[in-house]
């Protein structure tokens, strides 16, 4: 009864935990993507693009690689899909589960530690070179004096680090890294002083920037109604940013 | 042959007697227990209690919650029980596939029945309702369940659990006349709270009975819990506290 879903995974048979058994027929591999998140001026927005692929194939345009896992955080994938996808729904029902049972949110270093111990146990599957998954966390640090959502970042083996202002991953991410550092210094506004329609914005340009230089990233387009997975992390509250929103956003910023 | 058989009754009147004495002792403890309470309404299946905070109604899945009375460590034993049954469900399936129909028969009932009938086995001692919210009140599903593993389906989407089954008979009734699906929460939650006082105090339940004043009514220093299973809300997670709840 210490709240803990994944220690009751092996008790049931019919349970599948995340091994390398389980995961060996992971199929199409995907590492190239792009994701990212940043601090905006309500909150942190993290945003990811739809392609999925397979070395030169693109095999769906319509992946949403931004999880919700609860109320208080968000994942961004990039790797492999069979796994992180597994990992997502591993955390999702391990935070509800903790909350319901022990009647008290998880902290965030335990969430962070959730995933960090996760990627670890997927390192035999990084080793053999199908199963990588780099993510980045977003989760609500409620310890601070006046809380806020914090950015983390890993590595395939599971080392955890926390970002003070932005994080990326995938084929795309160095186009993207480069954009925010330049933005966040000399920009105007940078990011961490936009509003939740000009971060939107500016995620959306830069996936763009990244679908121009890497061809696994799907980018957005307009003209086939083909826009971004975007949310923004506030305490309490995920919210998403619609279709809807982000073409009358993007019109906008296209008039301007 | 004789002497087999005679032994074989002895045994199993003694058996009998056991679950006889243990049903009495049990329903002994729960007379101490005050009523909780599950309404089917428009907006959702509203769940109430009095107690001492987190201690009778507790989320337990996406669209499940849980009422219940008893002993604290045993109602404890039937929420963890059903927590993990729900995601483990959950998890292997999908939470679409997780219902309460299926939690109870095959989860809380055998474990209600099995504590009840070990005879040398401390008891379960715990009642209440179970709530799973559907897209309309037609779609709701409410059921009581008693020590024993004993389960029932709610037709009219209205729980009132008490170990005075009696009293709880007469109180449903009475909120029955007085319940209407535009009444607001305020008088929702005022009729519950003065059948929740008559049956804490043992008052004749009739029409002298009035709706409590939220502001004056007088909970014997305990705390109202009080939860919505939300079905409007477009998140998954239908489970909302509400004011009142610690």
């Amino acid at each position: 009864m210490d709240g803990d879903f994944l220690s009751l995974l092996p008790e049931h048979p019919l349970s599948r935990v995340l091994t390398s058994d389980s995961q060996a027929l992971a199929g199409h591999q995907i590492e190239a993507t792009t994701v990212l998140a940043f601090h905006y001026r309500q909150g942190v927005l993290m945003a990811g693009d739809h392609r999925a692929t397979a070395d030169n194939l693109i095999f769906s345009d319509r992946v949403d690689k931004i999880l919700p896992l609860d109320s208080d955080s968000l994942m961004a994938i990039a790797g492999s899909p069979a796994v992180a996808l597994e990992m997502a729904r591993t955390l999702e029902t391990s935070f509800e589960f903790y909350r319901r049972s022990q009647l008290q949110t998880m902290s965030l270093q335990a969430k962070t530690r959730a995933l960090s111990q996760l990627l670890k146990e997927n390192i035999p599957m990084v080793m053999q070179g199908i199963g990588t998954v780099v993510p980045i966390f977003a989760g609500v640090d409620y310890s601070l004096p006046k809380p806020a959502p914090t950015i983390h970042f890993y590595d395939p083996l599971g080392a955890q680090f926390e970002t003070t202002s932005f994080a990326s991953s995938g084929s795309g991410a160095g186009n993207v890294k480069s954009i925010l550092a330049f933005q966040e210094r000399w920009g105007s506004p940078a990011p961490h002083k936009m509003d939740l329609k000009q971060a939107t914005t500016f995620a959306l340009r830069l996936l763009t920037t990244a679908a121009q230089f890497d061809s696994a990233t799907g980018g957005v387009d307009p003209r086939l109604n083909r826009y971004a997975s975007v949310y923004s992390l506030r305490p309490g509250e995920v919210r998403q940013v619609t279709d809807e929103e982000q073409a009358q956003w993007w019109g906008k910023e296209k008039k301007a | 042959m004789v002497g087999q058989g005679e032994e074989g009754m002895s045994e199993l009147f003694q058996w009998l007697e056991a679950i006889h004495d243990r049903g009495e002792y049990v329903r002994d403890q729960l007379s101490h227990a005050t009523p909780v309470f599950a309404l089917s309404r428009p907006e959702g299946i509203l769940l109430v209690g009095v107690g001492l905070g987190q201690s009778k109604v507790f989320e337990i899945y996406d669209r499940h919650a849980i009422a219940a009375l008893g002993n604290p460590v045993d109602i404890e034993k039937i929420r963890q029980t059903a927590i993990e049954a729900a995601h483990l469900e959950g998890f292997n399936r999908s939470p679409q596939d997780v219902t309460l129909r299926r939690l109870m028969s095959y989860s809380l009932s055998p474990a209600l029945k099995n504590s009840f009938e070990s005879v040398f086995q401390p008891p379960l001692i715990v009642e209440g309702v179970f709530a799973e919210v559907g897209e309309t009140p037609q779609d709701d599903v409410l059921m009581e369940f008693s020590h024993d593993g004993n389960f029932g389906v709610v037709h009219d989407g209205l729980a009132v659990v008490s170990s005075n089954t009696a009293a709880a008979t007469q109180a449903k009734d009475w909120l029955r006349t007085r319940l209407k699906p535009h009444s607001n929460r305020n008088r929702v939650l005022g009729l519950l709270l003065a059948m929740w006082q008559a049956m804490t105090n043992e008052e004749r339940i009739g029409n002298s009975i009035k709706c409590a004043n939220l502001e004056t009514v007088d909970l014997g220093g305990r705390v109202l819990e009080m939860a919505l299973l939300d079905r409007k809300t477009p998140n998954k997670v239908k489970y909302q506290a509400l004011a009142g709840n610690a």
